[in-house]
């Protein structure tokens, strides 16, 4: 036998033992197929153009809709005062505001935690994806952010927020939102540079009934800035109580 | 396929250059729509800082007292990403402002747009990129 024909041989003998090793035995069940990884959400990314969240009620409206308020929700969002914006407190955007208003955010992703830094504000949101649930005090220990679980449905990062203080909006125009409000948000990976956002917004004292608005991210090519609200702020001593414009 | 490159150019500059900048508070909180104001006269001062950028314009009133007027305009992070830089106005520069004044009066308003001596725009300008 020469050297080439033992060679062959010795790589079919070996192609040979790892096919019958990866035959599946009768009476033995095939091992399952290990699930699909999640998709990396990891990046940069911003509101895709076209999106109108900045205003929920005007987006409801543009899907045809209402936000089902409740009568005392409705009394709340007739009479806000737009000079008492969160925002020109300098205090964080609260968990979906920081996603549906105008602002970058960077997304680093981790098999037990997804991290959403965002620019707006410096602030950020974690998402647990280890099993846990939620503070079992997270009633009496409320944060502007909330605290968020999540877990993959395919293709889908599912998040739960709830222990979100009173204290944001919901949009730039006075949506209010009391502390039993309870967030499901889905991040869907449409595409290479694309992200389909949908949140849920259930809160019995403003709301008779949950409902949704959705936009699209779109990959950013930059970078994440700095934006310090507190640094030099001169318009808080300027605004004039003032009802939103119709 | 120049031309077609060069309306590229163009159009992506507009779209660049109108890109909406969010202010952190509420605009009508504190600006009147309805009180749009024309300035004509000097940069005095350009504070590029968060939360907003601000520069400052020596008017010349009609008897000829000048007026220091502030002026806000966006953020320097959505500033920087429509294509504005530190440099975009200069201290001493001629300009005509276009803005909407302050509820609570003085001369305090916020830009809507810079008009440089020799007629380019800058800040919330629209699409000249040669003005950047």
């Amino acid at each position: 036998m020469s050297i080439k024909t033992s060679l062959l041989a010795s790589v079919c003998a070996v192609a040979l033992v790892s096919a019958i090793g990866a035959s599946p035995v009768a009476g033995q069940a095939k091992p399952a197929r290990p699930a699909a990884a999640p998709p990396d959400l990891t990046g940069l990314w911003d509101g895709a153009p076209g999106g109108n969240t900045r205003d929920l009620a005007k987006y409801m409206k543009s899907q045809g809709l209402t936000i089902p308020f409740t009568p005392s929700g409705a009394e709340r969002y007739k009479n806000v005062d737009m000079a008492k914006n969160p925002n020109a407190y300098c205090l964080p955007p609260g968990p979906s505001r920081a996603l549906t208003g105008p602002s970058p955010f960077m997304i680093v992703q981790h098999k037990d935690v997804v991290s959403f830094n965002f620019e707006n504000h410096g602030v950020y949101r974690i998402i647990y994806l280890d099993g846990r649930g939620h503070p079992a005090d997270i009633a009496d220990y409320l944060q502007f952010m909330g605290h968020s679980t999540g877990k993959w449905e395919g293709d889908t990062l599912v998040v739960d927020t709830v222990g979100i203080n009173d204290r944001t909006w919901l949009d730039s125009y006075g949506l209010e939102h009391s502390d039993k409000l309870h967030l499901t948000e889905r991040f869907q990976k449409t595409g290479p540079d694309t992200i389909k956002y949908t949140v849920t917004y259930d809160d019995p004292v403003f709301f008779t009934k949950p409902w949704t608005a959705s936009l699209n991210f779109a990959r950013q090519k930059d970078r994440l800035m700095e934006y310090v609200c507190t640094d030099n702020e001169k318009d808080r001593a300027n605004l004039v109580p003032t009802p939103r414009e119709p | 396929m120049p031309r077609i490159l060069a309306m590229l150019a163009v159009c992506s500059g507009i779209l660049f250059t109108t890109v909406p900048i969010a202010a952190h508070h509420s605009f009508e909180a504190e600006y009147d729509r309805s009180q749009k104001v024309t300035l004509k006269g000097t940069v005095t001062k350009i504070e590029w800082q968060n939360p907003h950028v601000y520069y400052y314009v020596d008017v010349p009133d009609a008897n000829g007292t000048v007026v220091n007027w502030a002026i806000e305009v966006g953020a320097p992070n959505g500033l920087y990403r429509a294509g504005w830089r530190k440099d975009s106005l200069k201290i001493g520069d001629k300009v005509t402002v276009e803005a909407f004044r302050a509820k609570a009066g003085g001369p305090h308003a916020n830009g809507n747009s810079v008009i440089l001596a020799n007629g380019k725009r800058v800040f919330n300008g629209t699409a000249d990129p040669t003005a950047n």
